[in-house]
């Protein structure tokens, strides 16, 4: 069987990753995901103040530091047993949301659709509508979606102050109540979004849309008209299925989410307790069942990492963030290895939509799996359910005016003890383990949810998802693979992928 | 045409994400009206990144000019020394940004990051981190202090966690339009350093007749009791405010010093540390007996909307 070295770079994601795979013949038969580069922030954590995690964890991200604050904030409540006040919870989804639209619509039109105006597709027919859409720079699609993401998180900003990188969620709620000024500003900044969203990515009303639940609905909807055809996600879905994004990357079966958006009717429980609006959930692909998530299920395994060794895995509680650098060994990334139930899974909006039963999705999936189309088509499908639920939400703040923002600790300090958060982030399930000991805090382990896409094998030598979802794709054009960059880019990695394929025996690469 | 390479080292990726961000001028307009040709971006370039080697091959040869380098991001000396905590095709970043710097009209430090270490230099800086041209507030980074580019100026420091995105947008469009940028001590343009975040923020009568907040979610000053930095750092947030709407202080944040080169300190960054009643830091610049004589006076003169609290932020 020949082989070949061909090295594919990707940009337009977030951080730093290399793949290193392996083809035989045309075809991918060893996949190794390599997150190259480690700052450390697990260590910087240990011995500061808790809540100092407020400011240092959205920091880890700079485009889902909301999300990071929210899992910093919600370990700190449950570690401390903490309620928080309806409108506390409503505010934050809504920031949540604004920042996971946000995310959405710069990775589906920034980051993804870019590829689609690769001159090795000048011969499609949808080839110079593509462009005229998603031309960087250029097309009507990037440079809307340039702009309307710039404008929707002013949102967070009415109530956070700026976006990235604020520390508004604090223990007990929120530091400013929902003024009717800034309800106000924040419809205006949605309906704006909302009308765009409307004529120029799925062409039609926004409750129309989403009334879709059926794949031949969907199917139905996309030839009504070239409205529908040559909006934004008719031009993304077209455009992927002429490339056949609909039968790649599918990756592993299993999936997990942990549901998103405390329920703010819910004021009996406490965060991790609490019922969310969109379920939590393990996708068992086995058994094709969705089963009840418990985060006792969660391990990191290290095997493969540069990181101190430890046999077998590890729950975040009794984890360990020790780094052991070692470039000529068989360990390849600093990323660890996160197993459910000791699985490898996926998590991302394809997951949560899925867990959560959501019809059109679920469909979609039924007919075809959980291919590249289908994760990105579901990640815009969000998009437009997040729209609404955020006109909901600043409706219901203005029906409940002059509720309390928050409920400030009877104690100033976080006691000793432990709690975690868990979160969905844009790019799908955020955890963070808190303990702290001393009054400071004596271990923080986050597992994004990019460590559990990206993960490497774990002890028993198990791919990750990334790394699966490669494994056995045939690369039609060793010199120019695109697919790979589609398949990775629709995994919103937020890491920066380099993709380079090695010989076996002999690593070659192009640079020393 | 003005060259522009943006590369990241050690970051998050907040700099690029709050560029995106900038309304006046947006990127946008730095390439459509200002004559900005993005060579490189990681978030948003579209060609594959073997055009990014290719363009550093041609820039070291000097095939390609480049009139401005920006970075984002601590650069990462680790391990040992070597950079490799943060590698860049098999060699480090570190490398590769000591040999671009010096083929660069202007390089501007895009963040706290990459002007001073930031973030992922707190200690026990794990990665050894440091700024282009400082070490925290000690002068001299990856580069010695008296480095300067080939148009004879340091690295133009655009500090903030992340950098406030006008204040990016409007140093590029005023080095792509030939204006002078003047720089401060710590190197950061005088143009976006020279105002107290305090300075315009909606708290201020609070502050003014010392009703300090003892507990977040409340209207008044956060200086005396809950780790506001505002009265000690320099930047624009309360007077070119974020994304057009606000600030961390105007929405009850406590400002974090995140422009200052110890970004972030080292002790509980929500408590004020203080002697008796007044912080140990004052705002900047002021006496201590002065300003202990000033507040009891000012706590004196309240009018009863501020002691009550009834006034908005």
């Amino acid at each position: 069987m020949s082989r070949k070295i061909i090295q594919i770079d990707m940009n337009r994601v977030e951080g730093d990753v290399d793949f290193q795979l392996e083809l035989e013949g045309s075809r991918i038969v060893d996949a190794r995901c390599v997150g190259s580069l480690y700052r450390g922030f697990e260590q910087i954590l240990l011995g500061r103040k808790p809540m100092d995690a407020l400011v240092m964890t959205p920091r880890i991200c700079g485009i889902c530091g909301t999300a990071q604050l929210n899992a910093a904030v919600l370990a700190l409540e449950h570690l401390a047993r903490l309620p928080v006040p309806p409108a506390a919870m409503r505010i934050r989804n809504l920031c949540l949301m604004a920042e996971t639209v946000q995310s959405d619509l710069r990775q589906s039109f920034l980051f993804f659709t870019a590829d689609f105006c690769h001159p090795k597709y000048r011969s499609l027919p949808l080839y110079d509508k593509a462009r005229a859409a998603f031309l960087p720079f250029q097309g009507e699609i990037y440079r809307g979606a340039l702009e309307h993401s710039r404008h929707i998180v002013e949102i967070i900003a009415l109530f956070g102050g700026q976006w990235p990188h604020s520390s508004y969620m604090v223990p007990g709620g929120v530091t400013t109540p929902a003024s009717s000024r800034h309800l106000i500003d924040g419809l205006s900044l949605l309906n704006k979004l909302t009308r765009w969203f409307e004529k120029s990515v799925i062409g039609t009303p926004l409750d129309d849309w989403l009334a879709l639940q059926s794949a031949d609905e969907f199917f139905d909807w996309l030839e009504a008209g070239e409205a529908h055809a040559d909006s934004a996600i008719g031009l993304l879905t077209r455009m992927s299925r002429e490339i056949g994004l609909h039968r790649l990357g599918c990756g592993t079966p299993h999936m997990i989410s942990y549901g998103a958006y405390d329920d703010p009717e819910d004021v009996e429980n406490f965060s991790p307790y609490r019922k969310r609006l969109f379920k939590a959930g393990f996708l068992n692909g086995d058994a094709g069942s969705i089963e009840p998530f418990d985060q006792n299920e969660i391990t990191e395994h290290v095997r493969y990492s540069w990181f101190l060794p430890y046999p077998g895995g590890r729950h975040p509680f009794q984890g360990q963030t020790v780094p052991d650098y070692q470039p000529h060994s068989d360990r390849y990334t600093w990323c660890k290895a996160p197993r459910y139930r000791d699985k490898v899974v996926q998590t991302g909006p394809l997951a949560d939509a899925l867990i959560d039963g959501e019809p059109l999705i679920h469909a979609l999936y039924r007919a075809e799996g959980g291919n590249a189309w289908l994760r990105q088509f579901a990640r815009l499908h969000r998009t437009a359910r997040l729209l609404k639920a955020m006109s909901q939400l600043l409706h219901e703040l203005a029906a409940h005016p002059g509720e309390p923002h928050i409920l400030p600790p009877a104690d100033k300090e976080i006691p000793d003890g432990e709690g975690f958060g868990l979160v969905t982030a844009a790019r799908g399930a955020l955890g963070h383990w808190l303990q702290v000991r001393d009054g400071v805090i004596s271990r923080y382990q986050v597992i994004t949810p990019t460590a559990w896409n990206a993960s490497p094998k774990d002890s028993e030598g198990r791919h990750g998802h990334w790394e699966s979802s490669l494994i056995g794709l045939t690369v039609e054009d060793p010199d120019d693979p695109v697919e790979i960059g589609h398949i990775i880019r629709s995994h919103d990695p937020c890491l920066v992928c380099t993709v380079h394929l090695l010989d076996t025996g002999k690593r070659l690469t192009v640079w020393p | 045409m003005t060259a522009l390479l943006w590369l990241q080292t050690g970051s998050c990726g907040g700099d690029t994400m709050s560029m995106l961000c900038a309304d006046s001028p947006s990127l946008e307009d730095l390439v459509d009206e200002y004559g900005i040709e993005v060579l490189w971006q990681p978030s948003l370039s579209m060609e594959p990144m073997k055009k990014l080697d290719v363009l550093i091959e041609a820039i070291l040869a000097d095939r390609q000019a480049l009139d401005v380098l920006c970075i984002e991001g601590s650069i990462i000396t680790g391990p040992d020394g070597s950079g490799m905590y943060d590698p860049y095709r098999g060699r480090s970043k570190m490398s590769l940004v000591r040999e671009l710097v010096e083929k660069a009209e202007y390089v501007v430090a895009m963040g706290t990051c990459a002007a001073y270490g930031g973030v992922h230099a707190a200690p026990p800086n794990p990665t050894d981190c440091l700024g282009l041209q400082f070490d925290k507030k000690n002068p001299g980074g990856l580069l010695p202090i008296e480095w300067r580019s080939r148009k004879g100026l340091p690295v133009i420091n655009i500090s903030g966690c992340p950098a406030h995105p006008n204040a990016m947008t409007k140093t590029l469009a005023m080095l792509a339009s030939g204006l002078p940028v003047e720089l401060d001590h710590l190197n950061r343009p005088k143009a976006f350093f020279n105002t107290m975040v305090h300075q315009g923020c909606t708290r201020i009568e609070y502050h003014e007749y010392d009703v300090e907040d003892a507990e977040f979610g409340n209207k008044a000053c956060l200086f005396f009791n809950l780790g506001c930095q505002g009265p000690m750092t320099v930047a624009i947030c309360n007077t070119e405010l974020w994304n057009g709407r606000s600030s961390k202080t105007r929405a009850g944040v406590p400002c974090f010093g995140c422009t200052s080169p110890d970004f972030p300190l080292d002790h509980d960054l929500f408590r004020t540390e203080k002697i008796g009643e007044v912080p140990v830091h004052l705002p900047l610049d002021v006496a201590r007996s002065n300003y202990m004589a000033y507040k009891s006076l000012a706590h004196e003169a309240a009018p009863l909307r501020v002691l009550n609290k009834k006034m908005d932020p």
